[in-house]
């Protein structure tokens, strides 16, 4: 082989791998990296999207939104929300997760559980809100059961009430979210060999103690990877809340994602949204950043 | 330390499948006994029933004269080593030999004097902080065994502990084991497929068939007088050449062939002459076979055989054979290995012998060596 051909070759190779991942970097580039730029540059811009020449801001538009109260309420509810959320599927899907391993459950109906646990899994956020809207209903199904059986004199307006609309948004996300956790965690808990139980039971384990000391560390990366990508999602849910609550009222279960919305879309300020926007990136990069970590550790 | 004592223990599962049918099997007080038989014999299932792992259908089990049938396992004062070892990976070597102490709420300084001393006798001590996948398989193997012995039980049970090793591990471990055994003293249950380990590490060995026990004796006694002809095709590696003939006088004829029996056979075996001129079952050892050529000297009779292939192992030569027999299935599934499509027979010859694939021989037999069984019960004469 002569040497022309011989660097040809080289280059050749060189090249490949990245002709190979052109379709997909060119896909990531138009759809991901070219609207986050361009976010990202809107934040420090004045009257961004509005006017063909917008003036540089500076971090005008970053101060704004951090000396707004209706930031910090929204980014102090999304926190409790996810923070919730990801609490509650966790325990929720565990606890199902286990029942529908166990054999001490008749497996027919075990089947029948597994279909009706992971119903809620089905329904898009649309069908969830308006669900939860119908069985919250001042009038609706969840006061008339709690007041017949005395937990509440009077009925409640769950959406409606600043005290309330919180929680309530937040429950109709957990029952919407366990069964990711329930299916990962079944197949984590199908996976750990009968053997361990078994030893085990010879060296005098409790349950608890073999749920403390075998399962759990068992499944422990299938709970920190879902716990990670369910806080990064929760985070970023605004269906759900906007059409229950739409952030309100009185701001009472205003999220990141409502404000920013709001912010563009109603107060046509994008600019400003564009600096919540960048937040809100910030902080789910930050999580994604904790994640890809993780992962990598293992 | 304890006697295992099973009286007409059952097993039956919800498909009315028979997994143990009357066992009966007294394990004496610091014995190594052998379960063997080929797969799905009910060996590891008897194991598991004495553990509590798996509940007795019918029968009565003693462990130390204690009616252990309605205990859980952990009352039963037994450890097991389990085929995969059963090893906790997100745990210590440590950790995981002092497992049961820490359920047991042991104070830390006494679980760390134990485990050392555990340790040290099982050349683990260099290895208490690693996990168990960071180690060999042998490694694994004693930290297994080390988990059992923290316990000081009144006996082990071990279920086919080495078969995940390679064959030189095999080896090691085995010898390893039987010396542990020896040094300890615990009443030790061990099951195995392994014709091999069950006849080296054990004081007797237990066979069983279908769930049934066929024989319990020490490992001389099975090889030399087999109670059926699956005892006789099951220990012994190859297994013994079984095959069909008639008896007609001194003489056992089959096609064309003819081996001449001397009185001596008939005197062992009183039974035998009941025989004369009724098929019966014979079987002769690949030990018991030699290559006449090498063996004038031993005056052996000769038989007509055409060899079909040789394994040249360096020791010795496994070599198979065909002669004018009808061979008879033992009732050993892994039996059917060690013969060819071409052959029914297998002999072991000495490394110099110069047979040749596809030659003619004649093949010497030492008659005092082999084993009469009846053709319908498959019984020994």
């Amino acid at each position: 082989m002569t040497r022309q051909k011989r660097s040809h070759h080289k280059l050749k190779r060189a090249v490949a791998p990245y002709l190979y991942l052109s379709p997909s970097l060119l896909i990531i580039g138009l759809l991901m990296l070219l609207p986050m730029v361009t976010v990202i540059a809107y934040s420090f811009q004045n009257s961004a999207v509005l006017r063909r020449d917008p003036s540089f801001a500076g971090l005008k538009h970053y101060q704004a939104i951090f000396d707004d109260p209706v930031f910090w309420a929204s980014l102090w509810h999304t926190l409790y929300f996810t923070c919730m959320s990801v609490i509650f599927h966790m325990t929720i899907g565990m606890v199902f997760a286990l029942m529908l391993n166990s054999d001490r459950i008749n497996p027919t109906l075990r089947n029948i559980l597994r279909v009706l646990y992971i119903l809620p899994w089905l329904f898009t956020a649309v069908i969830i809100a308006v669900i939860w809207r119908l069985l919250l209903e001042p009038n609706g199904v969840v006061n008339s059961i709690l007041m017949q059986i005395g937990v509440i004199g009077s009925k409640v307006e769950w959406f409606s009430s600043p005290e309330t609309a919180l929680h309530a948004v937040t429950f109709a996300n957990i029952w919407a979210g366990y069964p990711l956790f329930m299916v990962s965690l079944l197949a984590g808990l199908q996976g750990i060999p009968k053997d361990f139980y078994e030893a085990a039971d010879i060296d005098g384990a409790k349950a608890y103690q073999k749920l403390i000391f075998i399962t759990i560390p068992q499944l422990m990366p299938i709970i920190i990877s879902i716990s990670l990508l369910d806080f990064i999602w929760t985070m970023q849910v605004f269906p759900l809340i906007w059409i229950t609550t739409g952030g309100g009222p009185i701001y009472s279960t205003e999220v990141l994602s409502t404000y920013t919305y709001k912010l563009a879309f109603s107060s046509y300020n994008l600019s400003q949204a564009s600096a919540s926007a960048v937040v809100i990136l910030l902080i789910s990069l930050g999580l994604t950043l904790f994640y890809i970590r993780y992962q990598k550790a293992r | 330390m304890a006697e295992v004592v099973l009286e007409n223990i059952c097993k039956t599962y919800g498909n009315n499948f028979h997994a143990i049918d009357q066992l009966n099997l007294s394990v004496e007080d610091g014995e190594f006994l052998i379960l063997v038989g080929p797969s799905g014999c009910g060996k590891s299932t008897a194991l598991r029933m004495i553990a509590g792992l798996e509940d007795v259908t019918s029968g009565n089990l003693r462990i130390g004269g204690i009616d252990v049938v309605d205990m859980p396992p952990k009352d039963r004062d037994i450890a097991m080593v389990f085929q995969s070892y059963a090893l906790y990976p997100h745990m210590t070597v440590f950790e995981n030999i002092g497992f049961s102490m820490r359920l047991a709420g042991k104070p830390k300084a006494e679980r760390k004097k134990r485990v050392d001393e555990i340790a040290k006798t099982l050349q683990l001590t260099s290895l208490l902080d690693s996990k168990p996948a960071n180690l060999s398989g042998g490694q694994r193997q004693r930290v297994a065994m080390g988990r059992a012995m923290v316990r000081e039980p009144a006996a082990f049970l071990m279920d086919e502990p080495l078969s995940n090793l390679d064959a030189k591990l095999r080896v090691q471990m085995r010898a390893e084991i039987t010396s542990l055994q020896k040094q300890l003293g615990v009443t030790t249950i061990y099951v195995t497929h392994d014709q091999t380990e069950a006849m080296t590490m054990g004081d007797r060995v237990a066979v069983l068939k279908g769930g049934v026990l066929q024989q319990v004796d020490t490992p001389k006694r099975l090889y030399e007088s087999p109670v059926n002809a699956f005892v006789a095709g099951f220990i012994g590696s190859p297994s013994m050449n079984l095959f069909e003939a008639t008896l007609t006088g001194d003489e056992l004829m089959s096609g064309a062939l003819a081996i001449r029996l001397q009185d001596a056979a008939f005197v062992r075996r009183p039974g035998l002459r009941s025989y004369a001129g009724r098929k019966v079952v014979f079987g002769i050892r690949p030990e018991d076979l030699y290559d006449s050529s090498l063996e004038s000297g031993r005056k052996y009779q000769t038989i007509p055989a055409k060899v079909t292939s040789i394994e040249e192992l360096g020791s010795e030569h496994i070599v198979h054979l065909n002669i004018d027999a009808v061979r008879v299935d033992s009732g050993d599934p892994d039996a059917v290995q060690d013969f060819g499509l071409a052959s029914n027979a297998v002999a072991k010859f000495e490394p110099v012998s110069t047979v040749r694939s596809g030659s003619e021989i004649r093949l010497a037999l030492d008659d005092a060596k082999l084993h009469f069984f009846d053709p319908e019960t498959h019984l020994a004469i």
